[in-house]
């Protein structure tokens, strides 16, 4: 039986931001908008998804008077990250076979 | 740019991959660290044993350089904190292992002071080998593995040759842990500052 693919992981942008954070510590917003080639505005709001489905943390300071938004991958992030690649896996071993 | 849009299962996968990617290329060391301490090493290395080989004298000792060299490293680390944009999984244990490398190096340069002893440089290839060679088999870069290696042989051969030639076997260490993988990083990493 094929499980969901999770709703929170299966779009593009909160893909691309999960599989960045799995593969640092932390990132900076500015990297990961870099990265990503999105834009500050939906990129934020992508974020705050993230972070409300308890996907990341982020934290917000000051660095050089400027402020500094910084994103993290939680446990629970990690987990349902793993969890959608074994999904994903398996819908496509189902299609070739 | 990327939108907030529905992916097949493909779609998904690749860009898993392309971002994991991304994220790798921008970890790569510049290496201006090891070429720094390749260069300084080396110099050091081969004045001493021009100084005991040819029978002259500076004046100072040599390796008192090694120690104004961390004023720059202090820079070029202070500098590279101030421009991180992110920080990668190894970053805290590498900064653990280098750090406990330079305080062996202190240690070794303090008791070596005190004994005076030509047979602490082979007990400085063994301290070189060790951060050079966790470092290369972490970050699976094969010149640092090579590098730590040449280190270690290095100074279980000093033990069999005069202090002079000991000191052709630490530049030749310096080389091998440090110049060469420092060169390799540097040109990668403006290869990939260029793409």
């Amino acid at each position: 039986m094929f499980k969901e693919l999770d709703p929170i992981l299966h779009s593009q942008l909160r893909l691309a931001v999960m599989s960045l954070l799995i593969a640092v510590k932390e990132a900076e917003f500015t990297y990961i908008r870099e990265k990503t080639n999105a834009t500050a505005g939906n990129l934020s709001v992508q974020v705050q998804k993230l972070k409300e489905a308890g996907y990341i943390e982020v934290t917000k300071q000051f660095k050089d008077n400027y402020p500094q938004t910084t994103c993290k991958i939680t446990a629970q992030g990690i987990e349902a990250f793993e969890a959608y690649v074994k999904a994903l896996q398996q819908y496509l071993q189902a299609g070739q076979g | 740019m990327l939108e907030e849009k529905q992916l097949t299962e493909k779609e998904s996968l690749a860009l898993i991959a392309s971002m994991i990617n991304k994220v790798k290329n921008s970890c790569i060391d510049s290496g201006i660290g090891p070429l720094f301490w390749g260069v300084m090493i080396t110099i050091c290395s081969l004045i001493t044993f021009a100084e005991s080989n040819f029978h002259f004298k500076l004046g100072f000792d040599i390796w008192i350089l090694s120690l104004i060299a961390l004023l720059p490293q202090i820079f070029f680390t202070w500098r590279a904190k101030k421009e991180k944009v992110f920080i990668a999984h190894d970053e805290t244990m590498m900064n653990y292992v280098w750090g406990t490398f330079t305080v062996c190096v202190f240690m070794l340069s303090f008791y070596n002071s005190k004994t005076e002893t030509s047979n602490s440089i082979a007990l400085y290839m063994m301290v070189f080998g060790i951060p050079t060679f966790i470092t290369g088999g972490i970050r699976n870069f094969k010149p640092m593995i090579l590098g730590g290696l040449v280190c270690w042989i290095c100074s279980i051969a000093s033990y069999y040759v005069s202090f002079a030639n000991g000191m052709l076997l630490m530049a030749l260490s310096a080389v091998a842990a440090w110049l060469i993988p420092g060169i390799i990083l540097r040109r990668r990493y403006l290869k990939m500052k260029h793409v």
